[in-house]
């Protein structure tokens, strides 16, 4: 029975997968992006509906100074101690905002008045465009979600 | 049979162990010049790497198109980023979609944009209001602010600051 010791091991010819793998990767390298772009999603905080439709909610103030400096003004927050209501953080040791102590400022504030979720920046003509992001960046850092720019 | 194929040639009986001084298996005096390639290893490696790729690879394409000098500002806390119309600032110029404008005329481009809209779009769908705003990070606020201004007057609500992600 020759028929029966047909051999069933075969050789796989691995010569076009070699190929096809390697145009694979070039195209996939040739077409990669390398750089992840997203984007940070603001509110106008001017324009839209009138004001007297506008529910009332807590909502932060932040007015940017020259020297790194800003004003952190709390309108509508009924919970929020008075004390907190409006305060002014100096600029850091290299003169840009302090990130770090607005961090902490705003635990205090979510703790007290948790519905606190909007904040508005007003920043000045000569505030660079990477101070607003970073600022934008460590409120929803804090948890606050519902950004708005103020324009000059 | 399969003494002869390329498996038993390269792996069974590999050129390395042929080739060793302590305990040669194959003819000591008869060193073979040729290595064999161990195909195996070199495919995982391909595939590892065409799955590493496939993975990273957006069929959205590019959304911004950047110059060279252009740096987005950073952020760990940005969303994804969608196709929008896209306004521009390089070197102090505005541009929409590629085209130079002037503040004024940024405004009436914005209009315009939504009445093409509209005319495409018969069943009286709006046009969502949401631009997509790039700016290199040292850029300061007084160049920025015609564009949120002209937003606001063109309807344009939603800004979306383009930012590389952390």
């Amino acid at each position: 029975m020759s028929q029966s010791k047909k051999h069933l091991d075969f050789e796989l010819n691995l010569i076009p997968f070699i190929d096809l793998l390697s145009t694979c990767i070039c195209f996939l390298l040739l077409t990669a992006v390398w750089l992840n772009v997203g984007s940070m999603n603001v509110k106008q905080a001017v324009g839209g509906q009138p004001v007297a439709e506008t529910p009332k909610k807590p909502t932060l103030w932040v007015f940017l100074g020259d020297k790194g400096d800003m004003t952190l003004e709390t309108r509508d927050a009924q919970t929020l101690p008075v004390n907190m209501r409006k305060l002014k953080l100096a600029a850091a040791a290299d003169g840009k905002t302090n990130l770090l102590q607005l961090a902490a400022q705003l635990d205090l504030m979510k703790k007290a008045e948790p519905e606190l979720k909007t904040a508005l920046i007003q920043p000045r003509a000569q505030t660079s465009y990477e101070d607003i992001i970073d600022l934008m960046d460590q409120f929803k850092k804090s948890g606050m979600g519902d950004l708005g720019v103020v324009p000059l | 049979m399969i003494k002869q194929n390329v498996i038993a040639n390269t792996a069974l009986d590999s050129p390395i162990a042929n080739a060793s001084f302590l305990n040669p298996k194959g003819k000591r005096w008869k060193k073979s010049l040729a290595a064999d390639l161990l195909l195996t290893a070199l495919i995982d490696a391909f595939s590892i790497l065409v799955i590493f790729l496939l993975m990273n690879f957006s069929s959205n394409g590019e959304i911004l198109f950047m110059k060279k000098d252009m740096e987005l500002p950073r952020a760990a806390r940005g969303d994804s980023l969608d196709r929008n119309p896209v306004i521009k600032i390089e070197e102090g110029k505005v541009f929409l979609e590629e085209k130079m404008l002037t503040a004024e005329g940024l405004i009436q481009e914005l209009l315009e944009l939504r009445k093409a809209f509209r005319a495409s779009h018969p069943a009286g769908e709006e046009m969502p209001t949401t631009i997509t705003v790039q700016a290199d990070r040292r850029t300061k606020y007084e160049a920025l602010n015609s564009i949120v201004l002209a937003c606001a007057h063109a309807g344009f609500s939603d800004l979306k600051f383009a930012v590389i992600m952390k």
